[in-house]
């Protein structure tokens, strides 16, 4: 049980993706195809990536586009597979990757409370428990039972945020998305996010904003080129990083 | 049994997303749910007229005969379809969060079968409007849908998980279903088949399955239970087949889309 006080594990993870150049989605083209087999590449994603994730710990991924951090964090989620390697997670896990998945237009905020919360695997009665909580964070007051489709982007996503957060999950997956709504959501998000890290969840971002990293995270994680370039304080991480790349 | 614990797990996942395909199919249409029994009446109102004409037919009453195999069908070749095309269609989803993949499927073929329970009101209506009426046959009606029910989610393993890779089985599909649609004792009974093409009949389990419903409805006798209980092992058969090919295939989904 040495894992135990680790939340996320990456052993010498490896991943490459096949990038077709002509993927075939019709008959005719994938007969044509035929012809002019293998045109694809094979693309290195990450090279050998060693990794542990404390219980508790606020982890920042930077680097530039390309650089794996989003690949890194679809792994942890298990949405796609290492090609060599081990990734263990331990606890209830939520990616903030995708806001308002499963959204329906047509039906209301109210209805797809539920829609979104089930894909990250709540019941109906813990939904329940925490539909108040989630409306009133999303501050939507009584548009809550308008469809959808009527919100403002906004509107759509500080509802998606909402549900998105109220999970309880002792993972949490963060993509690029400390971004959404007005200057006064952003501000309550990161609160809460905040909030969230002192009650001890972990927490792992991926964000091209050094100063949300300074503000939340203890740690910073610097991948280049599908490597851990450098793993360490937050400042001393960015510094760095910020030397290298401008 | 890792299914059943992840099914059991997202209940929740798989009874919204069962309702949100129902209710979400007709919600800006003028005359809303009443499609469900629109469509299929108008399509057994075409059959009844053109078949009549170019087909001589010794059914008593053709009208009763073709809505008990047609409805049944349609909620064969529906479900095969759409299970074909749920990965796609969620590609987005798919690729950003993480749940049992093997949701989808089964959550559009459990879709199709509170379609086809709706629709048979109209079986029911057909029977009783021309003088059929019901027999004590009727309580073998559950276990006819059960059996077409794993039937169908051992297909939609199968079709579901392979047309992510292969996108063409998509259009195959189509073609297949309009074959085994001539092939199934829908328009006919299996009887006028001649002797030396019975064997399409035998290796159909889907003919078991209409006919089944057609004793129970239209010729009010006691379905095949023989049969019925072969067709009900093929269809675990083929769940579990198609459960152990979904599982390897459904780690890449997630690229491939």
């Amino acid at each position: 049980m040495k894992s135990e006080k680790n939340s996320i594990v990456v052993t010498d993870v490896y991943k490459t993706f096949n990038v077709y150049l002509d993927k075939s989605n019709t008959i005719k083209e994938s007969l044509l195809s035929f012809l002019k087999r293998n045109r694809k590449e094979k693309r290195v994603v990450l090279n050998g990536i060693n990794l542990k994730i404390k219980k508790g710990e606020a982890v920042a991924l930077i680097g530039t586009n390309g650089s794996g951090k989003s690949t890194l964090l679809k792994l942890m989620t298990k949405i796609i597979f290492p090609n060599k390697g081990r990734i263990e997670t331990h606890g209830k896990l939520t990616s903030l990757l995708e806001l308002g998945a499963g959204f329906h237009p047509d039906f209301s905020g109210r209805e797809n409370i539920y829609f979104n919360a089930s894909i990250f695997g709540l019941t109906k009665k813990e939904i329940d428990k925490r539909i108040d909580a989630i409306i009133e964070f999303s501050e939507l007051g009584s548009y809550i039972d308008n469809p959808v489709r009527t919100y403002s982007s906004g509107m759509y996503m500080r509802l998606a945020f909402s549900v998105a957060i109220n999970v309880n999950a002792e993972i949490l997956l963060v993509d690029e998305i400390l971004s959404v709504g007005d200057q006064h959501f952003q501000e309550k998000c990161l609160n809460k996010m905040k909030e969230l890290r002192n009650e001890g969840k972990t927490m792992v971002f991926v964000t091209h904003s050094m100063g949300q990293v300074k503000e939340l995270c203890d740690r910073a994680i610097w991948l280049r080129e599908g490597k851990i370039e450098m793993d360490g304080l937050p400042e001393e991480v960015i510094t760095k990083y910020l030397e290298a790349t401008t | 049994m890792n299914l059943f614990k992840n099914l059991y797990h997202y209940r929740e996942l798989l009874k919204t997303s069962v309702k949100k395909d129902i209710r979400g199919k007709y919600k800006n249409s003028f005359l809303g749910v009443l499609w469900s029994f629109l469509n299929p009446l108008l399509q057994i109102g075409v059959y009844a007229l053109v078949f009549p004409l170019i087909m001589k037919s010794s059914e008593a009453n053709y009208t009763v005969f073709i809505c008990c195999g047609l409805i049944p069908w349609t909620f064969f070749s529906q479900a095969i379809n759409r299970a074909a095309f749920t990965m796609v269609e969620n590609g987005n989803i798919l690729k950003k969060v993480f749940f049992p993949r093997e949701i989808l499927p089964i959550s559009v073929v459990t879709s199709e079968l509170v379609n086809f329970v709706i629709s048979t009101i109209i079986i029911l209506g057909f029977v009783l409007g021309y003088g059929f009426g019901l027999t004590k046959y009727v309580v073998f009606y559950p276990l006819v849908l059960l059996v077409q029910y794993i039937l169908l989610i051992g297909i939609s393993f199968f079709v579901s998980s392979i047309t992510v890779y292969l996108r063409d089985l998509q259009h195959f599909i189509g073609v297949v279903l309009q074959l085994l649609f001539y092939a199934t004792p829908i328009c006919y009974a299996a009887s006028v088949i001649p002797s030396n093409f019975q064997w399409i009949m035998k290796y159909n389990p889907m003919s078991y399955i209409i006919t089944s419903f057609r004793d129970i409805f239209y010729y009010q006798q006691s379905p095949n239970l023989q049969a019925l209980a072969i067709v009900g092992c093929v269809g675990l058969l083929l769940c579990f087949v198609g459960y152990f090919i979904f599982s390897k295939l459904q780690k890449g989904f997630a690229e491939q889309l």
